[in-house]
């Protein structure tokens, strides 16, 4: 074939030199690419790419260049590593918390030198590792920005330092030489530590006529003095409510406030734990005014009026066959005490009535029952006594009258805040000025150590050497485990030394020790272990004598019951008498009950709020109004001459005719002109605004303190001040889905309800078997190795609210301060979610729910797939997590989750942000000092630095504490074995719970507890919204209550 | 000479007041080629004015982080996303009467297609500010574009309706922006033309690309309307149907909701056009442009809104209907309690919507009404109103209570920043509207010259002449015609 040449021009076709120049040249103009030949590259004038290419790297250069600068911080390692101490390897020291005489032995978690978290000691036999909220949050007092520093002398012009303890030794000296033989007194709250006591008694010793007075403001001196009269023992016996098959309590928070609740939390948990195989529990009844937390879990409740309090202790001791004439009462508290002697003479010796009452003849009364029903010796153990309170407050009012008379040379005070606590507090304040030298051992200058002449800062437990014995014969040891951040002194030191004994506390308590154990390595065994206890529990009665008890048959029958309305006063869980008051963690933490937060409150109950306002909790329409703004009325309450002003609360389940303060708020320095008040600088700054004093409604009978009012007006305001609370609504309308309850008499009938309940709604998707294969139009994955899982028993929890301050320690939950959260922008990861149902106009059928609520790590978790960056996804292991640098905060998430526990990061809470300086800010979400507080260098010591700080703007939940999974995976494979739950991996809300409530582990694991709990209990089991097919890690146990009848959703349909 | 002359009134005339091609031009473009007027100034001040404090309340909320919104940890989503919600349903308008009622062959929309479109495109600009500026950390929202990045297998998660959002409405406003432009080009290359001053000729000369109205570039301009009506169709109907799926995908009782689609764009139809009649009612007025936006214009879109009205409502009557009919206790809760029950706490927020909705637009099955310019602008105002509401009551009132009751709150009111950063966007929107009506003509003047009937107003206008003569003065003139 020939080829053909096809030519477009005359010089392709001759191929002329022109052409061929033209051809080779792609552009028809020169291109500007100066002496590229001549010059080498480098001397280029930057050709047309070349610039862009320059363009670029400049652009990146400068601004690599402007947005790199990182501030270099250095971190120093160990020159030489102290021996048994690696860099970030926590370790555990067994110490004991002690405040206003509370005694709970803990284990202080340090990591790198600072305790960031405390947990249960399970050495103790009495705690078995269970905490309170107070006790989880001590940790932060430790680093309170309010704490007395060095010791001062306080002088007109404020506190002055002293700068030397020698300094300070010298001038107490002096004082002390020239008292002219007034006696010296101490003022301690009950002192449970033996060491200590010796010192006392050695001081006292070296100085006539001195005396040891020991005050508690939350004194149970009624208790002590009748059971003198009773059985010659001016103590508290040890009470067993795990022995107890009945339990009633007369007013008694004994689950939350009352004594030593820790240990009868895990007690009366014993008997609320249901075997399905026969399922039996204790039964609860409580006698009460308001609804406490304990009442909250009580089986049937019955309020009465304060004043009706000697009357139900009466009607009590008649029904059980007790030397008394039943007086008069409403229907139904007849019915109730009836009810409650049926049980209690029915289960002879397995009964236990305890009562709240500070009053000498209630607790006569109460012991005489306790004699009839056989409870002396068996849930009422005098085997062993409990001495976390001593304080008898006659005592202190002999104290009072001595100080205002000038009886009192110098007075010494420990522990005690007597400005804030007293009742008639002006007295005490008079009796201060008129006693010549006054010091305080104190951590902050509080009410009391402002008006004392000499202030010296007391260490905090936690950096302290120690001991206590909350019970006689259950020891448990204190070790410091940090330096003392501040130059404190213990009290016991300056006893010491004023005492002419030279020896250090710390020496002496070695001594002592090493002496009562026989051998250092006993001492040694025992502060490695934190407890020393009896090998054999002590168990026994005491013998007991009536002689008493006419008398206070008489006095209680002659009482007068109140028609009008009474003022009831009470502790919050949180805050009890306050010692802990400037405790962020602790004032944001929600009441059990009424779920508000950093304020004190009157409770009424909703037929007053009926009666007075015309408001009608019942209706849908009014309480809806009600309860969605957070502003609400003020009233003026004239109780005994004295007034309060407090927002109030309506609440059902209180007595109709009650109203309820509680204490521990309110807390004010000498100077209440707004220029001077120093109560920021002094108590803390966040106790600034935080609720009212109720102390001094409290009053004295003639020989204990009352805590209740007969007879109080109210009188209207129109103010309106606002309550922050974290839940409003109340009644779960219903939903069986996110709660589900039954009666025992119901589970022993139908066991399979629930079961069979599921079985038919999952029917269609699979059945209960196949319902997460089946319920869904995608593939299904197999879940090998590890995967958590959690159970929660709602039959345990009582609501105590440990769990969520240990959740807040451990995993750096922020602190938002009052005003966010009446914004609904609490951050707390665990919430106890808490439901009422009943009639709100008849307390006594109110009952109530208490559901711990976080984050359910749901296998086909809704968040997930929403996230547009997947910044929250799943683990092999089950865990729903979050990866915080990589969300950017759209909040579909939180939308989408079908529980409501994912918490967004709204402002700056922890100045982990990328933007510096906007914590401080004014006008909209403007955050408390609390908040800024919390920020504070020497706050910010509690961080766990095994868990990131969340800045602002994304979204953060609870992790199942996925660092102590680690934790204990790498503990388990360096000793090349299986993990093992409840000894690697525990969470610490699992860890806080003084119940149990909460167990945690490898569902995949055929031993592991949590699938024990799940195989063991498949009748209560079930998933809260379970068709969602969402297909949570968290199982629920459905709560079974020993009544009669569940009562109905709390508002109308 | 009367039997010559014979008109059908079938249609009024589209364009009014007997145009020359000639008036067009000039009477479209005197507004651009003149001063801005007195009122124009004020207007666009006051729209600086708004999008100021509309940047200061984005900047306090980037500073100082969400919590300057009263959103909570409940109501995750409140004014931001019913903003986001309305202003991308508004922007929905434009490009209906520019593809779809191109591909309609509806003469009439050439009168407003312009400004409706570039209503669509300012609307969207304002609606995307929402889901960026709502993120807790907006400076990391580039991690929601698929790009090959240095954080190893990090991609987007292609599961989420919230990246469908990304795509769908930056498909949207790419594709909505060029069919704007590229309708605006001959009008450019005619301001160009006419231009006096060099800043003009220069600036105008540069925004036409060259057009120099050769009939190669009519074809392919043509082509191209063509091309991007096609693809901007099948737009219309997805954008909205995927900002539904926001909530549609979601497990919540109240937004999980399978009807969501079509309802969605039928109600981003309905308010869009509504927009459009506010905004057209005034431009006209103001612009002078009542011969080009006639009554015929304002009519047949209240015709599609009281059909698209219609279209929602029974959209929210299937809702209860469900709601009842599942027997889902949650659903009935959400739509029972939330919504239809008055006196819930936000319950007045259904009745708003309904009557704004349904009830209200039901007044133009009267022509009297739909005809009366300030019924219809009164309407506008009302039905987009009622449009924010159902997107509030859709958003907020579904998630306020849900599931679990202890989480229940209640999304108060807003705080001043969440309402400046609602008034910035109108800010910017009409800071936007306003710079278009002054730079750039509100009405295709190229497109409606199509429309005018010049040469049968011609052959009407000679009709005249003819039937005054005599036939013989008729056959005169016509044999001497050249």
């Amino acid at each position: 074939m020939v080829v053909k040449k096809h030519w477009q021009s005359f010089g392709e076709l001759t191929g002329s030199d022109s052409f061929k120049a033209s051809s080779e040249k792609e552009f028809a103009e020169e291109l500007p690419q100066e002496g590229i030949d001549s010059k080498g590259i480098l001397d280029l004038k930057s050709p047309r790419r070349d610039f862009l290419k320059y363009l670029g790297f400049s652009t990146a250069a400068a601004a690599l260049a402007a947005s790199c600068e990182i501030p270099v911080k250095k971190a120093i390692p160990y020159l030489n590593k102290p021996e048994n101490m690696a860099p970030g390897v926590a370790d555990y020291y067994a110490t004991t918390y002690t405040s206003g005489g509370d005694v709970v032995p803990i284990l202080a978690k340090v990591r790198d030198g600072r305790p960031i978290k405390i947990e249960g000691n399970e050495l103790s036999s009495l705690t078995k590792g269970g905490t309170s909220a107070r006790v989880q949050a001590s940790v932060l007092d430790l680093y309170d920005t309010a704490r007395l520093r060095f010791p001062v002398q306080m002088t007109s012009n404020g506190p002055q330092q002293i700068t030397s303890f020698d300094a300070f030794d010298k001038m107490i000296a002096g004082a002390m030489g020239s008292l002219g033989g007034a006696p010296v007194v101490i003022l301690t709250s009950s002192i449970t530590s033996p060491t200590t006591r010796q010192i006392i008694s050695e001081f006292l010793a070296k100085n006539a006529g001195s005396r040891h007075v020991q005050y508690d403001a939350d004194s149970f001196s009624g208790m002590m003095l009748a059971n003198e009269a009773c059985y010659g023992k001016k103590a508290i016996p040890a009470y067993q409510f795990d022995n107890a098959k009945v339990i009633v309590s007369l007013g008694a928070d004994f689950l939350g406030t009352w004594l030593t609740p820790v240990e009868f939390a895990r007690q009366y948990s014993k008997g609320r734990k249901i075997d399905e195989k026969n399922p039996e529990m204790s039964m609860h009844y409580q006698f009460e005014s308001m609804l406490s937390t304990t009442g909250g879990s009580a089986d049937e409740r019955f309020v009465h009026r304060p004043t009706e309090t000697g009357a139900v202790a009466l009607a009590l001791l008649a029904a059980v066959g007790g030397n008394a004439t039943a007086p008069a009462l409403g229907d139904k508290l007849k019915f109730g005490v009836n009810e409650a002697a049926k049980s209690l003479l029915g289960n002879k010796g397995k009964g236990l009535v305890v009562s709240g009452s500070n009053d000498v003849h209630v607790q006569t009364v109460v012991n005489s029952i306790n004699e009839m029903i056989g409870a002396n010796g068996s849930t009422v153990n005098w085997g062993t006594t409990v001495q976390t309170r001593q304080g008898i407050d006659s005592d202190f009012e002999s104290l009072v009258a001595d100080l205002n008379a000038g009886k009192v040379g110098a007075l010494l005070v420990y522990g005690v805040n007597p400005v804030y606590t007293h009742y008639a507090a002006d007295k005490f304040k008079a009796g201060l000025q008129k006693t010549k030298l006054t010091v305080s051992f104190n951590d902050r200058i509080d009410e009391t150590t402002e008006l004392c002449k000499y202030a010296i800062p007391a260490p905090h437990f936690l950096e302290s050497w120690g001991d206590a014995e909350g019970k006689t014969g259950y020891f448990s040891l204190m070790q410091p485990t940090i330096a003392p951040l501040f130059l404190t002194r213990p009290f016991e030191d300056s006893l010491l030394r004023w005492s002419g004994n030279n020896t250090e506390y710390e020496n002496y308590f070695k001594q002592y020790w090493t002496g009562k154990l026989g051998a250092v390595e006993a001492y040694q065994k025992a502060l490695q272990d934190g407890v020393i206890e009896p090998s054999v529990p002590s168990a026994g009665g005491a013998t007991y004598n009536g002689g008493k008890l006419a008398e206070s048959v008489a006095a209680l029958s002659s009482r007068k019951i109140g028609t009008g309305l009474e003022l009831v006063i009470y502790q919050k869980i949180s805050m009890g008498v306050g010692y802990q008051a400037n405790n962020p963690w602790l004032l944001e933490l929600p009441d059990p009950i009424t779920k508000a937060t950093w304020d004190n409150y009157a409770i009424v109950s909703p037929e007053y709020a009926k009666k007075t306002w015309n408001l009608d909790l019942a209706n849908r329409r009014q309480a809806d109004k009600y309860e969605v703004y957070p502003e609400k009325k003020v009233v003026s309450i004239n109780a005994g001459g004295k007034k309060l002003e407090l927002p109030v609360l309506i609440f059902p389940g209180i007595h109709n005719d009650v109203v309820a303060v509680a204490v521990g708020f309110g807390r004010q320095s000498a100077a209440q002109d707004k220029t001077q008040d120093k109560t920021r600088d002094y108590i803390g700054r966040a106790v600034v605004g935080a609720g009212v004093n109720a102390f001094p409604l409290t009053s004295y009978n003639g020989t204990t303190i009352d805590w209740f009012v007969p007879d109080i007006t109210i009188d209207q305001t129109d103010k309106t001040y606002s309550v922050a609370q974290t839940q409003t609504h109340s009644s779960y309308e219903g939903r069986d889905e996110v709660v589900k309850e039954m009666t025992l008499e119901d589970f022993k009938k139908s066991p399979q309800e629930i079961l069979d309940e599921r079985a038919k709604a999952l029917k269609p998707f699979g059945g209960l078997e196949n319902f997460e294969k089946e319920g869904t139009l995608f593939p299904y994955y197999d879940k090998p190795g590890i995967h958590w899982g959690m159970s929660i028993d709602l039959n345990s929890c009582i609501g105590c609210g440990a769990c969520a301050i240990a959740c807040h320690a451990e995993n750096n939950v922020p602190v938002v301060g009052k005003s966010e959260v009446m914004r609904f922008h609490d951050m707390h990861w665990m919430r106890i979610d808490r439901y009422f149902s009943g009639d709100p106009m008849d307390p006594d059928s109110v009952q109530t729910v208490f559901m711990p609520m976080l984050c359910q790590h749901c296998d086909n978790a809704p968040c997930e797939n929403v996230c547009p960056v997947s910044a929250t996804n799943h683990s092999s292991e089950g865990l729903n997590q979050m990866a915080y640098n990589r969300c950017i905060g759209t909040k579909y998430c939180a939308n989408n989750c079908p529980y409501k526990v994912r918490r967004f990061n709204w402002a700056d809470y922890t100045g982990a942000d990328s933007f510096p300086d906007n914590q401080v800010f004014t006008g909209v979400g403007k955050l408390d000092d609390s908040v800024i507080m919390m920020n504070d260098d020497l706050t910010r010591m509690v961080l766990n630095p095994d868990v990131v700080v969340r800045a602002r703007g994304v979204m953060e939940k609870c992790s199942f504490c996925v660092q102590r999974l680690q934790e204990g995976k790498l503990k388990a494979k360096k000793e090349n074995r299986p993990l093992k739950d409840m000894e690697d991996v525990r969470t610490a809300c699992q860890q806080a719970c003084p119940t149990e409530a909460i167990v945690f582990g490898n569902v995949n694991d055929g031993t592991s507890r949590i699938r024990q709990m799940r195989e063991g209990n498949p009748e209560r089991l079930y998933y809260a919204l379970e068709d969602l097919h969402v297909i949570p890690n968290v199982n629920y146990l459905a709560k079974i209550r020993n009544t009669e009848k569940i009562s109905d959703s709390i508002t109308e349909s | 000479m009367a039997l010559l002359k014979y008109e059908s009134q079938v249609r009024p005339p589209l364009v009014a007041g007997d145009k020359h091609y000639h008036d067009v031009t000039e009477d479209i473009l005197r507004p651009v080629e003149s001063n801005p007027t007195m009122l124009w100034w004020v207007g666009f001040i006051g729209a600086l004015a708004l999008l100021g404090f509309g940047v200061f309340s984005i900047y306090r909320e980037v500073v100082y982080g969400v919590g300057q919104w009263n959103i909570n940890r409940t109501v995750g989503w409140g004014w931001d996303i019913t903003n986001f919600v309305w202003w991308i349903g508004i922007g929905h308008a434009g490009t209906l009467i520019s593809a779809i009622l191109l591909l309609f062959r509806q003469g009439w929309r050439t009168g407003v297609n312009r400004a409706a479109e570039a209503m669509t495109i300012f609307a969207v600009i304002c609606a995307g500010q929402f889901p960026i500026w709502h993120m807790g950390r907006v400076w990391m929202g580039f991690f929601v574009l698929p790009y090959p990045n240095t954080r190893g297998v990090l991609w987007p998660n292609f599961n989420s309706a919230l990246l469908w959002d990304v795509f769908a409405i930056s498909t949207y406003f790419t594709v909505s922006l060029l069919f704007w432009y590229t309708g605006l080009l001959p009008d450019l290359a005619s301001i160009r033309d006419r231009a006096r001053l060099k800043w003009r000729k220069f600036f105008y000369g540069v925004c036409a690309f060259g057009w120099s109205g050769s009939t190669k570039h009519w074809q392919r301009h043509e082509a191209l309307a063509l091309v991007l009506a096609g693809l901007s169709t099948p737009l219309v109907l997805s954008v909205h149907t995927i900002v539904s799926f926001d909530f549609a995908t979601s497990v919540i009782p109240g937004w999980h909701t399978t009807i969501f689609p079509p309802y969605f764009v039928a109600g981003a139809i309905f308010s869009g056009f509504a927009m459009v009649q506010s905004l057209l009612i005034i431009s006209r007025k103001v612009l002078k442009l009542e011969e080009y936006i006639t009554i015929e214009h304002i009519d047949v879109m209240n015709k599609i809104i009281v059909l698209t009205g219609s279209i929602v409502g029974c959209a929210y009557l299937t809702e209860l209907f469900i709601a009842w009919y599942s027997q889902n206790k949650f659903e009935g809760w959400a739509f029972m309690q939330n919504r239809v029950n008055l006196f819930s706490p936000l319950g007045w927020s259904y009745y708003i919507m309904m009557s704004c909705n349904v009830l209200s637009p039901q007044i133009f099955w009267f022509r009297k009404m739909r005809r009366s310019v300030v019924v219809t602008f009164f309407m506008s105002v009302i039905v987009n109103i009622g449009m924010w509401f159902e997107r509030f009551v859709i958003i907020v009132t579904s998630i306020y209570r849900d599931y679990v009751p202890s989480s229940w709150t209640v999304y108060y009111s807003p705080s001043i920043y969440e309402v400046g950063f609602y008034l910035g966007t109108f800010g910017l929107f009409f800071t936007c509207y306003f710079l278009f009506s002054k730079f750039f003509p509100v009405i295709a003047v190229a497109e409606i010259k199509n429309i005018l009937k010049r040469s049968g107003e011609n052959y009407k206008a000679k009709m005249g002449e003819a039937e005054a003569e005599t036939p013989e003065e008729f056959a005169h003139e016509m044999a001497h015609a050249h």
